[in-house]
């Protein structure tokens, strides 16, 4: 096992990942080996699939494929090596498959088939132990000593940023959304990765073509979800518990909460958001269920505590699942990505056990004092107000705009972003994306004339709606996004946000500072790269960081 | 043995002791206090607390998660006292877990011979407000099973699998003279009422394991195996899997019907049922578990997992043949049942 994908790696005085029998994440190595095959897999189908598309066949359902299974490799999504071991075979017959509709296609085009090298031939082993003594062609650190560190750093940069951008394409999907752009951008990337390239110049290249997709991705994204459940509006959500019968849907996917909306229609049950499914408040088609009463808990590393007092079944719908305690294992349910031995699966959208486990749980016995927080903040509130709030910013009201996005995690380091948002003088606006919002949404930020002075603009999936935001202030003062009084402060954890990340990269956003470490896989020549020519600045103190921020020179 | 006191955020003094070779993340679940923490070895930072007063030492862990300049920083996962200690928690004492073992009542719902003079008994909770309906437990796991007004107190192994239901099934051997097994012959009815603790035990099956799986049991300590299996079923399990029945006599081989299901469910099973002392019309395995065992490590191929549970002389004679044979102490699972 060697993996260094997520902000939590190991990291020791000799070099940074998870190296041992067991990641920090709780990734076991023949999980970590068998991911590692699947996405040197995955890499022959982008080979084949990028061919296809190129010649006007593509197999809408191979690209899907290829979504969903770079999503199950991202950090606490699917733990479950036999879900490995099958669709391994499954990429095979998916391989040959385009193999056979690439050579009939290119030849009834009059072209002679490229004979495709790499991961295009690779044959896996059809046993769990062959497979594991195949892996290390496949480990992300595969060719090292022949190429460098820089050249691995990039290489994983390309391929984390990808994962994020298949689980964002994922999301968009199972509502609906697909673009061409989306898939042709996927499969190329994969393809490039096969090819095994050497140029730091043209992995540079990629991954500002994989942040341009993921902007589309966004797009896709976002139309999925505004198109699905109605545009984003401001809502107090209920931060308490309501006495009855309860469940929690925690992860991203606003599908499978609609589902268990409409599996407990009629049944008194409660259900209640976590982490990030808590923007799913906002959406006017989604709080038209009266019984989606509010949101419980935190951000998800503290899901442990969390599930274990939860008293009411608990469904986890992508990332991000920490090993669940035998408290709880009876009354948690996965769906989608998402996976764990041992934990019932629910892969049909048929929520009718999650109904019955929580019938037989307790649920709340109490109503507690009504607490709430406002979410919703999306572009379009945020855009409807953008007269008000050009004013505040002409007048001076509003000095300055702080986004706060990304991830949160255990990391006591995280304490910059709860420390970042208190010392944030009060005439600026915090504009909130992700879970990292976790730390401090429940204090008292006040407003600004009358605009509150914390604006929560959704999950991670939702960065769009910041930078739409920012455009179009951008185009009202006249100005780039980066001559705008806007400082970026993102915290990251895992794939997500290193495709959020690339887009930013990609779309010119400078002077983002990145916390609370920077990723792993990137060597000090490459930090050196993003620094100078993309002006990414690592956290240092909060106090340090907004001084900075607010002195900023125009540029 | 050091004394640690936890001190919470909102001033609870929690106490515990805690040896020197002992993580005080363990010792304070072992003393039922499971404090919040994820990785488990240095690296998450998620049981970052601060020791107040005492001497430490600290294992390795990750400066991300417990920089240098945090002198008074502990992780908990990491330090092992080399004094009395008073740590302070950052954190209030509801987001530590207890995990209380519950008593509760349970009706018995059927009661029936099984064969071999076991008892086939199923119970199912009253229902209760603040516990709900939920039969949860891990399969392999045990309940103390204890008759009111009385110091009679057993435990037995689930056989079947938990669900939403408060259905408990047991496989119950009868013993001659035994207490709790004089009541189930004599006096037990339906709808009398026992009083249920747990659900409790370690008995239980490593789902994230890819090796082949052998399971053997003998005598009552087939109920968990039995439940195990089932496990397996419901989750379509592909692994290669090998049950080990084992009796003295062939009259003793009950529960003919469940391992049909569990054949057909799971098509890859291989089951052989060993009777020591067969009538002369037996074609199956004549031998001991222990002998099947041996006879099943002749065929595979790979080093399996073994779960074995049953009465002292069968585990003993399994055991000694897993030792033989240098199987790993940590891939042998056992448990012991009278």
């Amino acid at each position: 096992m060697f993996c260094f994908q997520c902000e939590q790696t190991t990291k020791t005085d000799t070099g940074a990942g998870c190296a041992t029998a067991k990641g920090v994440c709780g990734k076991d190595e023949v999980t970590a080996d068998l991911q590692d095959v699947l996405i040197y897999q995955l890499k022959g189908l982008g080979q084949y699939s990028a061919r296809l598309h190129a010649l006007g066949q593509p197999d809408a359902q191979a690209d899907s494929f290829i979504l969903y299974a770079l999503f199950t490799t991202l950090t606490n999504v699917n733990f479950n090596r036999a879900r490995f071991v099958e669709m391994i075979a499954e990429a095979a017959r998916i391989r040959d498959r385009l193999r056979g509709a690439y050579e009939a296609v290119a030849k009834a085009a009059g072209q002679t088939p490229d004979v495709l090298h790499g991961p295009a031939s690779f044959i896996p082993a059809t046993d769990p132990t062959g497979l594991l003594a195949q892996a290390n062609i496949a480990s992300v650190r595969a060719g090292l000593d022949v190429v460098g560190a820089d050249v691995i750093g990039l290489r994983a940069l390309v391929l984390y940023g990808l994962k994020g951008v298949a689980a964002y394409a994922h999301h968009a999907e199972v509502l609906g959304e697909t673009r061409e752009a989306i898939a042709v951008g996927i499969a190329h990337a994969l393809d490039f990765l096969a090819s095994e390239p050497v140029d730091l110049e043209e992995l540079l290249e990629e991954s500002l073509a994989l942040g341009r997709v993921n902007f589309t991705v966004m797009e896709a994204l976002d139309a999925a979800n505004t198109g699905t459940y109605g545009t984003p509006s401001p809502v107090a959500v209920r931060i308490t518990p309501v006495a009855g019968k309860a469940i929690l849907v925690s992860g991203h996917d606003m599908r499978d909460l609609e589902g268990v909306l409409e599996a407990t229609k009629g049944t008194g049950i409660n259900v209640y958001t976590h982490g990030e499914v808590l923007p799913a408040h906002s959406y006017p088609k989604l709080r038209a269920y009266a019984h989606l009463v509010g949101n419980y808990g935190g951000a998800w590393q503290n899901q442990q505590q969390e599930f274990a007092a939860f008293p009411g079944a608990i469904v986890m719908t992508s990332n991000c699942l920490v090993e669940p305690q035998a408290l709880y294992r009876n009354r948690i349910f996965t769906a989608g990505p998402v996976g764990w031995p041992g934990i019932r699966h629910i892969g049909n959208g048929d929520f009718s056990q999650v109904v019955q486990a929580a019938l037989a749980q307790p649920g709340f016995s109490v109503t507690e004092p009504e607490k709430t927080i406002t979410v919703g903040f999306g572009r379009d509130a945020v855009l409807g107000v953008a007269g008000t709030v050009i004013d505040a910013v002409k007048s001076g009201a509003i000095k300055h705009f702080f986004l706060i996005g990304g991830c949160d995690g255990a990391a006591p380091g995280r304490n910059y972003y709860t420390e970042f948002a208190e010392a944030a003088p009060k005439d600026t606006v915090l504009l909130t994306l992700g879970c990292g919002k976790y730390r401090f949404n429940k204090e008292d930020f006040g407003d600004i004339g009358g605009i509150p002075r914390l604006l929560d603009m959704g999950q991670c999936n939702d960065s769009y709606s910041a930078l739409v935001v920012a455009q179009a202030l951008a185009k009202a003062f006249d100005c780039g996004v980066n001559d705008l009084p806007l400082s970026l402060v993102v915290s990251w954890f895992e794939q997500k946000a290193a495709a959020v990340f690339l887009t930013l990269l990609a779309l010119g956003v400078r002077n983002v500072r990145l916390g609370p470490t920077l990723p792993a896989f990137l060597t000090p020549t490459l930090i050196d790269i993003l620094v100078s020519r993309f002006g990414i600045q690592p956290i240092t103190t909060a106090e340090a960081d907004i001084t900075a921020a607010l002195n900023r020179k125009a540029a | 043995m050091p004394e640690i006191t936890l001190l919470t955020r909102d001033g609870a003094h929690l106490e515990f002791a805690c040896a020197q070779d002992e993580n005080i993340l363990d010792a304070a679940a072992a003393a039922g206090l499971f404090l919040p923490s994820m990785c488990r070895e240095g690296s998450c930072g998620l049981c970052h607390a601060y020791v107040a007063e005492g001497a430490y030492e600290m294992g390795s862990f990750s400066k991300d998660a417990l920089s240098d300049a945090d002198q008074a920083g502990v992780l908990l996962c990491r330090c092992e006292p080399r004094s009395d200690l008073t740590v302070q928690l950052p954190y209030p004492q509801a987001d530590i877990q207890r995990h209380e073992i519950i008593s509760r009542e349970a009706v018995i719902e059927n009661l029936a011979p099984a064969g071999a003079g076991a008892m086939a008994v199923t119970l199912r909770y009253t229902p209760h407000e603040s516990f709900g309906q939920a039969a949860d437990f891990v399969p392999g796991q045990y309940m103390e099973l204890a008759i009111p007004g009385t110091n009679i107190r057993r435990a037995y192994s689930m056989a079947n699998l938990p669900n939403w239901d408060g259905r408990f099934e047991f496989l119950i051997r009868l013993q001659k003279n035994g207490a709790f097994s004089t009541y189930l012959a004599e006096q037990a009815k339906i709808g009398d009422m026992l009083i249920t603790r747990g659900p409790l035990g370690q008995f239980v099956l490593d789902d994230a394991s890819m090796r082949p799986r052998c399971l053997i049991g003998g005598g009552c300590g087939f109920a968990p195996v039995l439940s195990m299996l089932r496990h397996l079923a419901d989750f379509q399990d592909t692994q290669p899997t090998h049950l080990i029945f084992g009796a003295n006599r062939e009259e003793e081989l009950f529960a003919a019907g469940d391992i049909d299901s569990l054949r057909s469910a799971l098509p890859q099973l291989g089951v052989t049922l060993a009777v020591w002392r067969p009538e002369a019309a037996w074609t199956g395995f004549t031998g001991t578990a222990a002998d099947a065992f041996v006879q099943y490590l002749e065929t595979s191929t790979q080093t399996p997992d073994v779960y074995v549970c049953g009465p002292p002389r069968l585990l003993e004679a399994v055991l000694a043949v897993a030792h033989e044979r240098n199987i790993p102490p940590e891939r042998i699972i056992a448990e012991r049942v009278l």
